[in-house]
């Protein structure tokens, strides 16, 4: 066995060529992807609740019908052509990300949900959490949400509904993430 | 109260193994004034990797190009200033199994220490024959290859002391979420390496030379440019991932 090569913060340079054209997830391949359109933004927040710039948000997601496009998904190949399912923004000076995604559907065993990862100078390891959605049906109980105990902190995982309906009536949701300090948002081990 | 079903859960054969925390870069580094604002005061939180976690980007070169990767060619063709040199390397899972069709990004300062980049302060010159950054792809074997200069070291701007030696950025996409990886590599020999507080913050040693390229004597008649490795182990062993 080897041992996995260390990780190193991306530093204050992450190049702006990287992000562009990666942050709306509704096109692939010519196709616009099926389901709810939703606008996730938020701002990406460090201790004293300053922002962070050039911090680079990723995501990745099961499509509108809970498909993750992969070959470990047994349904991976009736996933929706018109989605990939990764989506990277980076924050700007006021720390603020903006994603055009789709509302993801339900993987089996799962409540709704996205994973989103934070790279950043100070961050010398990925950070990655969990998004849930607060006006999505849980019916069941999520095995990576039932880890948070603190019942406040659990309440931190979950995209709030915004309101803002953009122009093509995409749906507004809002994820907040401070990375330290009282009220900071859950982090899991990788 | 409506009572919730116990989630059933397919299960998964474990393929991603703890690993010492010696072996990877502290997460809070004296004198890095960053790491003590940014980093979760909280204890990271353990969870069950189902579907969601060991899948991945894959195929994500349909989303971002890649390309056969020379930084050192400006778009209007001249070579960029300084020691031209090879990067090459494997990557592999922890079995050493090639990942094959890994995408990786590649970014770093030109041959004065000046990147490309608007929040770049530092008063050394751009260099308009430098690419400063690209994205290129694994072949069958894991194997990649690039032709760059040696990048200058520069100062932290804010610090007003500490000089980054040398280095190259890498972020790598492997098959899953959980081997989404970033890094940055260094040159052998430099004397910033010594009292760099990100390299050092590796405990182990022998994890930290992981972090270093390693010199290969230039072959007999070769006359291009000097030849750096560099290899990269991703977590996990893709090589049998199955649901059971």
């Amino acid at each position: 066995m080897m041992t996995p090569s260390p990780y190193c913060t991306i530093g204050p340079f992450f190049p702006s060529q990287f992000s562009e054209g990666t942050a709306d997830l509704t096109r692939h391949d010519g196709r616009v992807a099926q389901g709810q359109h939703i606008v996730l933004t938020g701002r990406v927040l460090e201790l004293g609740g300053k922002p962070t710039v050039n911090t680079i948000v990723e995501i990745w997601q099961p499509d509108a019908n809970g498909i993750f496009r992969h070959p470990l998904d047994s349904r991976g190949a009736q996933g929706d052509p018109g989605f990939f399912g990764w989506g990277r923004a980076r924050t700007d000076a006021e720390g603020r990300y903006r994603f055009r995604t789709v509302l993801p559907g339900a993987n089996e065993g799962r409540c709704a949900h996205l994973n989103l990862m934070l790279l950043a100078i100070g961050l010398t390891r990925r950070l990655t959490t969990t998004v849930f959605f607060s006006d999505q049906p849980r019916e069941v109980r999520d095995p990576v949400l039932e880890c948070v105990h603190d019942t406040a902190a659990r309440l931190r995982l979950f995209a709030l509904r915004d309101g803002a309906v953009d122009a093509e009536a995409a749906l507004g949701y809002r994820f907040d993430i401070l990375l330290r300090g009282e009220n900071e948002t859950p982090f899991f081990l990788d | 109260m409506i009572p919730m079903k116990t989630a059933v859960q397919p299960q998964i054969r474990k393929t991603y193994d703890s690993y010492d925390d010696g072996t990877q870069m502290a997460r809070q580094i004296e004198r890095y004034p960053l790491s003590f604002t940014r980093v979760p005061s909280q204890p990271l939180i353990e969870r069950p990797l189902t579907l969601s976690e060991l899948t991945g980007p894959m195929g994500i070169e349909e989303r971002l190009g890649v390309e056969k990767l020379d930084l050192s060619r400006g778009a209007a063709g001249g070579r960029a200033i300084g020691q031209l040199i090879s990067v090459a390397g494997r990557v592999t899972d922890e079995d050493g199994s090639p990942v094959a069709g890994a995408v990786v990004e590649i970014w770093q300062a030109n041959s004065s220490g000046k990147y490309i980049h608007e929040l770049d302060r530092f008063e050394a010159p751009l260099d308009p024959h430098f690419m400063g950054q690209g994205r290129l792809i694994t072949d069958s074997e894991g194997r990649y290859e690039f032709l760059t200069v040696k990048p200058g070291a520069y100062p932290v701007m804010e610090s007003g002391w500490w000089w980054r030696p040398p280095h190259i950025h890498f972020s790598i996409f492997g098959p899953s979420w959980m081997n989404r990886y970033v890094t940055q590599i260094f040159f052998p020999g430099e004397p910033l390496n010594q009292v760099d507080l990100l390299l050092n913050g590796v405990r182990d040693e022998e994890a930290r030379q992981c972090l270093i390229f390693e010199a290969r004597t230039p072959a007999m008649g070769s006359v291009k440019m000097l030849p750096f490795e560099r290899d990269f182990v991703l977590r996990g062993k893709h090589a049998t991932p199955e649901l059971l």
